[in-house]
């Protein structure tokens, strides 16, 4: 039997006879069934086959039955109180709100671990740098350091305070005669070189980098190593190592703390008086034997051997003052002008920017961009599964028979059920 | 004053329900009396063993007991406490593959010998049980619970149209398998009709 050969399809004649019909419906599958032979052998078929079931009768509930449930309803009742357990209930093992809630719970601790070790290793990253700075501080002077919060500027300390003992200049030849005298007098004044550090953030960078220009000019100062960085979307920064007279670092601090907001500054001050007088010590001695050698030279007369023996000693002993002098210039230097190691950073604000490259060059990037991404990503799998491919795969035998059999024997005893 | 009120027998399974839900024991009482057979002969028609259709039956009233306060009139109790049934069941039967799967324990203890011997009874379960599950499941909630096809629909979660036509082809399969020669009735196989349904 067809639709196309019968006005009413099938599954209407067991609707029909189910009650399942519309009145309409139900109206026209009786008035086919009057003329339709066929339809009325599958009307028959399918009442028979009705029929036939409704002969297997469940037995009568045992009365047992019943009189659980009333002790039960006893028990339970009045105020059945909604996902409260009842205690005669089972927990069901294979509820799956048990295993959600029990599989989340699981999830969120995990996660939360992860979180806390990330948070851990980054805090002690954060330490570790913290540490290595204060200590590397440290080195420079153990003898004497102010460290003043940031955002709290304090007035400049005693190591402030003493003015540089050095104020003679050069030390060619004779100049080193007043550091000499210094250096023998019974109580000379301490050296002290003095080393700041500055971090300050500004508004205006550009000003302030003008300003600060305009500042060591003042002051008399230089700048002896110098770093600006400029990056995109970000907050500028400048790094400077300075050198300002010692006389005048207070006034030249106090101009260049009011560049900005002070975030960080320490100060230290290397002793470097007995290492100043040794030097010189030194020094005069170094000299001293020259003229010796010099003396030598002029007054006496020998071989040629003795005569170049007399002038390599010379020389080896004016290098030795050469260097000598240079070391003496150099501390007398770091004396003479203080250092100061100025971080500028720009209070950065966001702003809009317009986009720098047009949408198709942006695109296009992208594009190239992603089938990097992709090629490095297909490349990755492939090293991977080339490295651990073959431990997987032994894996995925040892684990996956089991499985697949145990699998297969579940769906069995389930079809049995 | 509404006469239903006076008497629980003339009031609706909905009705009822909601005085249920409200604390009224003489309304559970009188849903327990209505639905203890059909659901039991839900049960006994599609497990193994008539002892774990009682127990199932307890469990399925049990579960309405504690889910009495989430009923909404606006679902049908017979559809709402057959699919509390169907849940039931279908945690029962992956159980008992769970254990039959890793503990060994056959999925059914049925004994032949201490059932009856109805002929009916054994030819009828094995004609369902050659006939393919969901198929099953649709003729047997037509035929025995007589739910409508819209709420074997809504029970199975399945479209209206694809109930009509199982029902149909599940119907025309009962015909031939009843029509074919009649198996020996044996302990053996009734026990095996069993196992398939």
């Amino acid at each position: 039997m067809t639709t196309t050969s019968h006005p009413v399809a099938p599954e209407d004649v067991m609707a029909f006879f189910d009650g399942e019909l519309s009145a309409a419906g139900a109206q026209a599958v009786s008035a086919h069934l009057a003329l339709c032979a066929e339809c009325s052998r599958l009307a028959e078929q399918l009442r028979v086959a009705s029929q036939s079931i409704s002969r297997w009768i469940a037995p009568a509930v045992p009365k047992k039955l019943e009189d659980t449930m009333k002790n039960l309803t006893a028990k339970t009742l009045p105020g059945p109180k909604a996902g409260k357990a009842d205690s005669s209930m089972r927990i069901n093992f294979w509820n799956w709100r048990l295993w959600a809630i029990g599989g989340g719970g699981a999830l969120v601790a995990v996660l939360a671990l992860v979180i806390f070790a990330i948070a851990m290793t980054s805090y002690e990253n954060h330490r570790e740098v913290m540490l290595s700075r204060s200590s590397g501080l440290a080195a420079i002077d153990d003898r004497a350091e102010t460290r003043i919060p940031a955002g709290k500027p304090r007035a400049m300390n005693a190591l402030e305070a003493p003015p540089p003992p050095s104020a003679a200049k050069g030390l060619a030849g004779g100049g080193g005669e007043s550091r000499d005298h210094a250096a023998s007098s019974a109580a000379p004044a301490p050296m002290i070189a003095r080393t700041v550090s500055l971090t300050i953030v500004v508004k205006d960078f550009a000003a302030a980098r003008a300003s600060l220009d305009n500042i060591l000019a003042r002051h008399h100062g230089y700048a002896a190593q110098l770093t600006v960085s400029t990056p995109e979307n970000a907050a500028r920064s400048f790094q400077a190592s300075l050198r300002v007279p010692a006389p005048e670092l207070s006034s030249a601090l106090g101009d260049f703390k009011a560049l900005g907001s002070v975030e960080n500054e320490s100060q230290s001050g290397e002793e470097v008086t007995q290492q100043h007088t040794d030097l010189v010590q030194r020094l005069k001695t170094a000299r001293d034997t020259e003229e010796r050698f010099r003396a030598i030279l002029q007054q006496r007369t020998g071989k040629l051997e003795e005569v170049l023996e007399v002038e390599e000693q010379i020389a080896r002993v004016r290098g030795e003052i050469e260097g000598m002098e240079a070391e003496l210039k150099t501390l007398e230097h770091r004396v003479d002008f203080a250092t100061v190691d100025l971080q500028l950073i720009e209070e950065y604000s966001a702003r809009l920017s317009s986009p720098s490259a047009s949408v198709s060059n942006r695109m296009h990037n992208a594009f190239i961009a992603g089938l990097s991404n992709a090629a490095a990503t297909l490349l990755g799998i492939v090293l991977f599964l080339e490295e651990y491919g073959p431990v997987l795969l032994i894996w995925l035998v040892i684990l996956g028979v089991p499985i697949v059999l145990i699998w297969r024997r579940y769906r069995r005893m389930r079809a049995k059920v | 004053m509404d006469d239903t009120s006076k008497n629980p027998g003339a009031e609706t399974d909905e009705q009822l329900m909601v005085e249920f839900s409200r604390g009224s024991t003489d309304a559970f009482s009188a849903l327990f009396m209505r639905y203890q057979q059909p659901l039991y002969g839900f049960f006994y028609r599609r497990v193994a063993n008539p002892a774990q259709a009682e127990e199932l039956t307890q469990e399925t009233f049990l579960a309405v007991l504690r889910a009495s306060s989430r009923y909404r009139q606006s679902a049908l109790f017979r559809t709402w406490l057959y699919a509390i049934g169907f849940r039931i069941l279908r945690a029962h039967r992956r159980k008992a593959a769970f254990r039959g799967t890793f503990l060994g324990t056959p999925p059914a203890d049925y004994e032949p010998a201490t059932q009856s011997s109805i002929e009916v009874e054994v030819l009828m379960r094995d004609a369902v049980g050659k006939l393919e599950r969901l198929d099953r499941e649709v003729l047997m909630l037509r035929e025995f619970e007589q739910l409508s096809y819209a709420e074997i629909a809504a029970l199975l979660n399945l479209p209206l149209n694809t109930v009509r036509s199982r029902l149909f082809r599940a119907r025309m399969a009962l015909h031939g398998l009843l029509a074919a020669p009649a198996p020996q009735s044996s302990a053996q196989n009734l026990a095996q009709s069993e196992e398939r349904i």
